[in-house]
């Protein structure tokens, strides 16, 4: 289901080497990813070797931009899971939940004086509530997706606001967790290479792992895939439906419960806003999984595709910073965040039309 | 359509060629002018005005619910179009973006220009309506989807918007529009010029979407699309023209949200409508996945999230609850429409 795009043009041997890569980039999300990266990097490295930067887009600094990169590809593979689960899946509400979870994170840990360990793992469970919630309109109440998690959106939203009468809770052991965003050194190699950022370990590279495994490797993966590829088909063939679908939002609201420790400790507090603020973290997150090649109608995705995609932005955002001076770089960023979209979205359209013969 | 020979006025438009057994077919098939949803949101809203009066006084008084029908009408105008844009299985969640455009654009017409307010609602309107467009043109002629390229077209909006404001705020707008403001000069008979202007237009669209040929067109769209192109029916030209509407929707809205506001407009303008819209066009009881609703639920809808707002605020509940309340309604709007879909079908 994951790999059909691609299969076709490495079996058939019939057109000349240069149209199949061709092919290859057009239909295939992740070598077109890879192969923009690249030139992105290259380019924007370019530019600061000539001087049209305001600073140094080094390794050092594209190492140090992962920083942002932990709480948007974690939120993109939750929303992964769920869009991949098919019937309009999608979910507004995960920023809304950081923010939730986060609060009972903070009081938790800053105002109770629980162990590190008792308040993530409360963290998680309440995140996987939150998600619970909305599993259960979708799956077993049979919401539509985007109306189920806009209201859950509201509430959530509302609700980490009300906690605390909208202030954030700054307690010294929230603000010591700082620490797990620092940069640290790797090991044996590391002197040679520029530090790495310590939730680059601690949260992304096992959130990605276990998701890919999850998704790729379980019986709970293909069933994810088979429901949303075809639902009726699905239930006719003896999977419970409503219970894969119920869990894919449990999944999505676990994973926004540990980016909410995450980010409590990037702001050395827990802000009641951290998910909402602004344009929130929903949609950047939903952004990414749809470049990463998440097809909004279910049943098709990958996560080295979403890994990808994540890469794409934070370091494409992270050089347009220093190409302008002052505050104007987060403008561009809306204006390449948007182009990407709209351009991925085109060619979405274009390659499987092109492509696979379908209208 | 014109040389009508029915005797009856309010025949619909687009039947008047049909025999009388096709006429009378065709208004058994017509769903009824109010639907249940609208009931139960009227109901909802009496309720929650007689405890809101009950509760606080100063509910019934015109300070409060005046200000309260004020910012129900951009809301309710936006919602108009998408309702259209929803009816025909799409979604727009660029709307705050483009909001964001067409408010600071009108605004720095007022300041720097010293526009009248024709002017400034013609440009507005017509920037508007461009934006739209471009949504429009993308989605029914690109073929792309629609949530995706209007969380794309939203960013660019949002971009847009922030150049034109370049980092500042507009300060000194003249009171150009107070025909739309909160003052004493934007109502008759006690009632917002905006409002009432909401209330046409709704009307508008209400009588369009049910008696006229494009109108249940935009049904058939959202009902089935490929359907509806083996039927004949220009689907790619009307579902641009939902959002071209919209669009042009949305620039009205600015006008009043400008006209509403204090003299100065700040960057967040904007920000978070396209889901306060939506809400209010699914509480209406427009299905998300097309083929069926209508404007005056929409307009109900908003009716309650604004007035569910004020009443958090004047029973003197911290403010950002009001959100959570919205939430809660929309589950249950959507809730009891499910389960009346449900009892429906059964029978």
């Amino acid at each position: 289901m994951t790999a059909t795009q691609t299969r076709p043009a490495a079996t058939t041997g019939g057109p000349s080497p240069a149209r199949r890569a061709l092919r290859s980039l057009l239909t295939d999300r992740i070598v077109l990813l890879a192969v923009l990266l690249v030139a992105v990097v290259g380019w924007m490295s370019l530019l600061g070797a000539q001087g049209y930067l305001t600073g140094a887009y080094d390794a050092d600094y594209l190492s140090g931009a992962l920083v942002d990169a932990v709480p948007l590809a974690m939120l993109a593979l939750g929303e992964l899971v769920v869009i991949v689960s098919g019937r309009g899946g999608i979910d507004l509400s995960i920023g809304a939940i950081v923010s939730l979870t986060g609060m009972a994170f903070g009081i938790a840990y800053g105002r109770w004086g629980w162990s590190l360990a008792l308040s993530v793992v409360l963290a998680v469970v309440v995140g996987g509530l939150l998600g619970a919630v909305n599993g259960l309109m979708v799956a077993y109440l049979r919401f539509p997706a985007l109306i189920a998690t806009l209201a859950s959106y509201y509430a959530y939203k509302s609700l980490a606001l009300v906690v605390t009468d909208a202030t954030p809770i700054s307690d010294p052991r929230i603000g010591a967790l700082y620490s797990i965003t620092r940069s640290v050194e790797i090991p044996v190699v590391g002197s040679q290479l520029p530090d790495v950022p310590l939730g680059i370990f601690t949260f992304l590279i096992p959130a990605v792992l276990v998701t890919w495994l999850l998704v790729a490797r379980t019986t709970y993966g293909r069933r994810l895939f088979a429901i949303g590829t075809n639902d009726v088909a699905s239930e006719w063939s003896g999977l419970d439906v409503r219970r894969t679908r119920f869990a894919a939002y449990v999944i999505a609201g676990v994973v926004a419960g540990l980016v909410a420790v995450y980010i409590s400790g990037q702001f050395a507090s827990a802000r009641p806003d951290a998910g909402t603020s602004g344009n929130g973290l929903a949609l950047p997150a939903i952004t990414v999984a749809v470049l990463g090649g998440v097809a909004i109608t279910g049943g098709i995705g990958r996560v080295a595709g979403v890994v990808l995609a994540t890469l794409l932005i934070t370091w494409l955002d992270a050089g347009i910073l220093l190409a302008f001076e002052g505050n104007d770089g987060t403008q561009y960023q809306l204006l390449a965040l948007g182009l990407v979209l709209v351009f991925a979205a085109l060619l979405n359209g274009l390659t499987t039309r092109r492509f696979t013969g379908s209208r | 359509m014109t040389t009508s020979t029915e005797p009856s006025p309010s025949t619909p438009p687009t039947s008047t060629s049909l025999p009388p057994t096709a006429l009378k077919a065709a208004r058994r098939i017509l769903p009824p002018a109010v639907t249940g949803q609208e009931r139960v949101l009227v109901v909802i809203l009496v309720v929650l005005a007689v405890v809101l009066s009950v509760a606080t006084p100063a509910f019934r008084t015109a300070g409060s619910w005046q200000p309260l029908l004020s910012s129900v009408a951009p809301i309710a105008l936006m919602g108009v179009g998408m309702t259209m844009v929803i009816i025909a299985a799409g979604i727009d969640v660029s709307v705050g973006g483009a909001l964001m455009v067409t408010a600071v654009t009108t605004a720095k017409l007022l300041v720097d220009q010293g526009a009248s307010l024709p002017l400034a609602l013609l440009a507005a309107a017509a920037l508007g309506l461009v934006l739209g467009t471009v949504n429009g043109l993308l989605i029914a002629y690109g073929r792309v989807n629609a949530i995706i390229i209007t969380f794309g077209t939203a960013n660019l909006f949002q971009f847009l918007g922030r150049q034109i404001f370049a980092s500042q705020t507009v300060n000194g707008i003249p009171g150009t529009l107070e025909l739309f403001g909160r003052g004493e000069a934007g109502r008759t008979f006690g009632l917002p010029h905006s409002f009432l202007l909401t209330l046409l237009v709704a009307a508008a669209a209400w009588y369009w979407l049910r008696h006229s040929r494009p109108g249940r067109h935009l049904y058939a769209i959202g009902g089935d699309p490929t359907a509806a192109r083996l039927a004949g029916i220009r689907v790619q030209r009307l579902t641009l023209m939902t959002y071209a509407v919209t669009g042009l929707l949305v620039g009205v809205a600015a006008v009043f949200t400008v006209a509403s506001g204090t003299s100065t407009l700040d960057q967040s303008v904007g920000s978070g409508r396209e889901l306060a819209v939506i809400a209010a066009v699914v509480i209406g009881g427009t299905s998300i996945t097309g083929g069926r609703g209508s404007v005056l639920g929409t307009v109900l809808g908003a009716l309650l999230v604004q007035t569910v707002a004020s009443g958090t605020t004047q029973l003197g509940w911290p403010s950002q609850l009001s959100d959570f309340f919205v939430g809660v309604a929309i589950a249950i709007a959507v809730g009891a429409d499910l389960v009346r879909q449900r009892t429906r079908r059964a029978r």
